[in-house]
């Protein structure tokens, strides 16, 4: 009896923990366009332990796209954390969402969710919410958790200061 | 002894997979040397409204060096860092050569610089410059930021970025920084001109009522 509710016991120890630590990786890539920027800001701006790493960018921009396999190796690295998300945000046109964007996505084997923002005539309003000191000049890089803005930079991050930015908040 | 079996088993299950993160946690915090870039109060550089905006001397397309104090007529100036390459100054150029044509006349000319570096962006080069403004037959000068030292002193950040200057006692006074409109994507869904509405009340001696906006553009390229 006491042999049976053993193993019955590390079963479901083993169950739980490898549940816990799927919950993330068994979660299908989002990647979504959207015209609002309310419905992309919900997937960072989120009341929970997370933190989220979000890259804006766009195809077409040329130190966006050199920073980007930095990001893709933090995101190896890290993903298995639950506590860890990365999200990319294009502003890539959304004309150019099934065809550059998910092409892109495909072809440089880009795993987190992507989120192309087409909220154009609102810019004014939804890049001060991100931040007050952004121009608007991609690529820019926000850490978010619990809803609140933990880092913000405008320009190129390099690996090394990206990776020392998220351990200071993991 | 059936309940303690299970409870000592919760507990367990728990402290195991807490411990996991746990570990990670603490591999996580063994480096912590950023020091300035993570204030997220990034130090502004470059004018505010109401600065007096400097003047330069700088090539145009037409090999002719070209700076605002010659302009003796002009009430002001709309200053436009722009660029070949980007897909959002592109979808600007006939906008831009429309700004050109309303106030020019009203004394309010265009004048565009492209701020870039050739060598990390070759399609900004000042050969293709001068390609790009005879295909789309700029009527203002398209000037080239040798040594990139003007856009730093306006606080240029991307392409196009806009600044508009009104002369007050010689001077030109910073009067609106930002957007064009707020559609760079579709002309014909422009909700809100802003360049227009900031010249259009310089000209009537009113006071600008949005002087600055922002709006998604490519970063400017410097010099490695």
């Amino acid at each position: 009896m006491m042999k049976k509710i053993l193993i019955c016991g590390f079963a479901f120890l083993a169950l739980a923990c490898s549940k816990e630590n799927k919950k993330n990786a068994l979660k299908p890539q989002e990647i979504a366009l959207s015209t609002d920027y309310s419905n992309v800001f919900e997937k960072f701006e989120t009341s929970n332990d997370t933190l989220y790493v979000v890259n804006f960018w766009a195809t077409w921009c040329q130190p966006c796209i050199e920073e980007l396999p930095s990001f893709m190796k933090i995101n190896e690295e890290y993903k298995k954390d639950k506590k860890f998300k990365m999200i990319l945000v294009s502003l890539d046109r959304s004309s150019d969402f099934d065809t550059k964007v998910k092409d892109y996505i495909s072809k440089n084997n880009i795993q987190p969710d992507v989120y192309v923002l087409s909220d154009n005539k609102r810019m004014n309003e939804w890049i001060p919410k991100i931040n007050k000191t952004w121009s608007g000049a991609l690529p820019a890089t926000a850490l978010y958790r619990n809803g609140q803005q933990l880092f913000f930079t405008e320009g190129k991050i390099s690996y090394d200061d990206l990776r020392n930015t998220i351990n200071k908040f993991m | 002894m059936k309940k303690i079996l299970t409870l000592a088993l919760c507990a367990m299950a728990f402290t195991a997979c807490q411990k996991k993160t746990e570990t990670t946690a603490e591999n996580g915090t063994t480096t912590d040397t950023l020091t300035k870039q993570d204030e997220s109060s990034v130090q502004k550089t470059g004018y505010s409204i109401g600065d007096e905006a400097t003047d330069f001397s700088l090539k145009g397309t037409d090999d002719k060096m070209y700076s605002l104090a010659q302009y003796k007529d002009a009430k002001g100036f709309i200053v436009i860092f722009t660029c070949n390459h980007c897909p959002y100054a592109k979808a600007y150029e006939d906008r831009i050569k429309a700004l050109d044509a309303k106030y020019k006349p009203l004394g309010y000319p265009v004048i565009a610089i492209n701020p870039n570096d050739a060598t990390v962006e070759p399609e900004d080069s000042f050969e293709l410059m001068k390609t790009r403004a005879k295909e789309k037959g700029f009527t203002f000068p398209y000037l080239i930021d040798e040594g990139q030292k003007i856009f730093p002193q306006y606080g240029a950040t991307k392409t196009p970025h806009v600044f508009i200057l009104q002369k007050e006692n010689g001077k030109n006074i910073v009067k609106y920084i930002g957007a064009i409109d707020n559609n760079h994507e579709n002309p014909n869904d422009v909700t809100e001109k802003y360049v227009e509405s900031a010249v259009d009340a310089l000209v009537k001696n009113e006071p600008v009522k949005q002087t600055e906006t922002v709006a998604i553009g490519c970063s400017i390229k410097v010099k490695k």
